[in-house]
């Protein structure tokens, strides 16, 4: 066990390690001139290539790409070139390990932009794998306890209409048309725990997280359907029925008990791609997280950023799957590993 | 649309499951003869495919029904010009949304650049099924061939492809796209007309890329597990070659699971498009559905038909072939006899 835990995390920092050298490679193998857009539009052909050596770009990929690997590690210092450090000791930006890079456009480290960015991002995230987690299993087991009626049909077949809409529409409706056209809901706008209490601060993410959880619920009310009504055949449930045990209690301590390991896995899935962050739901609303962040980054043509938020992203995705294959083998001793 | 292929690994139909009548009297079917007869008798099914066929028609057909009804996608150069077509604000001046219905112009005009909504829709159509289309075919060729070359090649290849497998896979799909997008802008920024078929042919090959791993995952599942059944252990006793084992024995059996992957398949492009476009990081120049939904993406208060036809019509060819979809994975499925 102990051995596949250890050979499934190497393998997940081989992953990442690709993922960053493709990723160096695509964008500072290519013709573009990284310098010219750190730089910024007015910007004189000295002052570029006081920028170039001030952040590497003056070093052949690999050689910059080893050093954003030593950063993760170790830490660097920004500007990277010796020389700029020591006539202008007071302009040296420190940048902690595990450094992502440093944004001249921003003139901040990135760890510091992504430290601000990211506490949105898992705010919504969480949020929304509650109302879909919650919604998704009650509006299963009621497809599944009135399996063929017109509620089973009703639910099945609005989360599917839903699920067709462009997240984008979603988003649009919810903001523009429950929230400030008909006024059901004050205008979301991010507060920090901190600032508003706890009650502010979800109050707030309720629209963009149900937008959120919108697209997923069809998934996972039909999941929960499917395993319910397949384990409602089992002989245990036939057992439990025998014994007079309530309807209720059946379906929800016996049913749903082995519906609930596939869900969770889909979630922890689901829940980590949605850390990458939801950029489009965070562009309609406005919210400062990752998926914004990288808008902006997109926008100013800002690499590093780009590059830091590629990795964050696919490092979630890694993860969640490192952990999920690790917890399945663990709760189900059917599956062999190997 | 993971959970889609989470059941569908689930339920795919064993080879030797399907009873085959050698009697006189009845006429042994084979599986795909069938899963058509199901599908044949599944009304939501038939609604589908008659929904489709129209959709397709249309899309085909674009061209031929804008020239019978005399509506043009883009203003012809002789013709009144935009600014005598809309008032001081770009608002059209006559059918939607302040005018009544203008025969002309069954959707009205769009504003500012006033081009026909109906004709533009079509277009829109027309282009995103094509983009769905090639996409999915293209990724069925891709996916199926890795996941045959790594089920059916034990050791060093097939650990290669399953690590570029998972590698793509934990790329951030969005991200990515965001962190590449200004480098084929870049490439492309001096001409308007080499921008637009680059970003179209680029949003395609960028699809592609990232829409095969699933199916690639699903292939090499199977050839794994049926490799080692009687009927391919045989033929390679019988000194059959490699390649008429593959394409004879292992294919046939896997029609199954591709035609679902299929159907899945190109609304899951369709939908990726609109959300790039919606980014924009996917077509310019080009209409297609993503395009028409974000120039209209800021008239949902003054102008809601214009934005919610193209909506519309996303939410209409998803839902049809995912329902397509669904019946179809039902059909093939031995499971469920009816």
């Amino acid at each position: 066990m102990w051995a596949y835990v250890v050979r499934r995390c190497l393998m997940g920092v081989v992953l990442i390690l690709a993922m960053t050298l493709v990723t160096f490679t695509l964008f500072f193998a290519t013709p573009i001139d990284a310098a010219r857009y750190a730089c910024g539009k007015n910007c004189s052909e000295e002052q570029r290539d006081i920028t170039r050596a001030a952040l590497g770009y003056d070093k052949p990929v690999v050689e910059q790409w080893a050093g954003f690997i030593k950063g993760l590690f170790a830490g660097r210092d920004f500007p990277l070139d010796e020389a700029q450090r020591e006539a202008a000791p007071e302009q040296v930006t420190h940048c902690a390990a595990p450094c992502l890079g440093f944004s001249n456009f921003n003139a901040k480290t990135i760890n510091e932009m992504v430290s601000e960015a990211l506490p949105v991002t898992i705010s919504l995230s969480v949020v929304a794998l509650v109302l879909w987690l919650i919604g998704g299993v009650l509006f299963g087991i009621l497809a599944a306890m009135r399996q063929g009626s017109f509620l089973d049909r009703g639910i099945v077949g609005a989360t599917l209409v839903i699920y067709a809409f462009p997240s984008f529409a979603i988003a649009v409706f919810l903001l523009n048309y429950v929230a400030i056209k008909w006024g059901v809901f004050p205008y979301p706008k991010y507060t920090q725990i901190a600032d508003g209490g706890v009650v502010e601060w979800f109050g707030n993410l309720l629209l963009p997280a149900l937008t959120l959880a919108l697209l997923f619920l069809a998934g996972y009310v039909r999941m929960t359907r499917a395993f319910v009504l397949e384990s409602l055949t089992e002989d245990y449930i036939r057992t439990a029925n025998a014994k007079g045990l309530q309807r209720k209690k059946v379906v929800f301590k016996h049913a749903l008990r082995a519906a609930l390991t596939p869900l969770v896995t889909m979630a922890g899935l689901d829940f980590a791609t949605l850390l990458g962050g939801a950029i489009i739901t965070e562009r309609v609303f406005n919210y400062p997280g990752l998926g914004l962040l990288t808008i902006q980054a997109n926008a100013a043509f800002d690499l590093p950023v780009l590059v830091a938020v590629v990795l964050i992203a696919g490092s979630f995705v890694i993860l969640a799957n490192i952990v999920v294959d690790v917890l399945y083998a663990y709760i189900d001793p059917r599956v062999r590993v190997g | 649309m993971s959970l889609s292929m989470a059941r569908l690994e689930a339920e795919t139909p064993e080879p030797g499951d399907v009873p085959v009548e050698k009697s006189a009297a009845i006429v042994g079917k084979s599986p795909t003869q069938i899963a058509l007869g199901r599908l044949r008798k599944d009304k939501t099914a038939v609604v589908c495919i008659a929904v489709l066929v129209v959709v397709i028609a249309l899309a085909v057909l674009a061209p031929v029904i804008t020239s019978i009804l005399d509506i043009h996608e883009r203003r012809e150069p002789g013709s009144l010009n935009a600014a005598e077509w809309t008032d001081q604000f770009g608002y059209p001046v006559t059918g939607p949304p302040y005018y009544g219905f203008d025969p002309n112009h069954p959707l009205g005009i769009s504003p500012k650049e006033a081009n026909d909504n109906l004709a533009r829709l079509l277009y829109g159509v027309r282009n995103s099924l094509f983009i769905g289309a090639v996409v999915a075919f293209s990724a069925l060729l891709i996916g199926t061939t890795i996941g045959l070359a790594a089920g059916f090649s034990r050791g060093w290849l097939d650990r290669i492809l399953s690590f570029v497998i998972d590698l793509f896979l934990a790329f951030p799909f969005f991200f990515f796209a965001m962190a590449l997008s200004p480098i084929i802008g870049n490439a492309f920024s001096q001409n308007d007309v080499g921008l637009a078929v680059a970003s179209f042919i680029g949003l395609i090959i960028f699809l592609i890329i990232f829409s095969w791993m699933s199916l690639a995952r699903l292939v090499r599942g199977q050839v794994i597990s049926l490799r080692e059944r009687e009927f391919i252990l045989a033929a390679e006793v019988i000194g059959v070659p490699m390649r008429r084992v593959l394409f004879k024995e292992l294919l046939p059996n896997l029609v199954a699971p591709l035609v679902v992957w299929f159907s899945v398949a190109v609304p899951t492009a369709v939908a990726l498009e609109v959300a790039l476009t919606l980014l924009g990081l996917g077509v310019s120049g080009t209409p297609t559905l993503g395009l028409l939904v974000q120039e209209a993406r800021g008239y949902w208060d003054t102008y809601p038909l214009y934005l919610w036809t193209p909506v519309g019509a996303v939410v209409v060819i998803t839902l049809a072939l995912n329902l397509l979809g669904d019946s179809v994975r039902d059909a093939f499925d031995p499971k469920t006899r009816r």
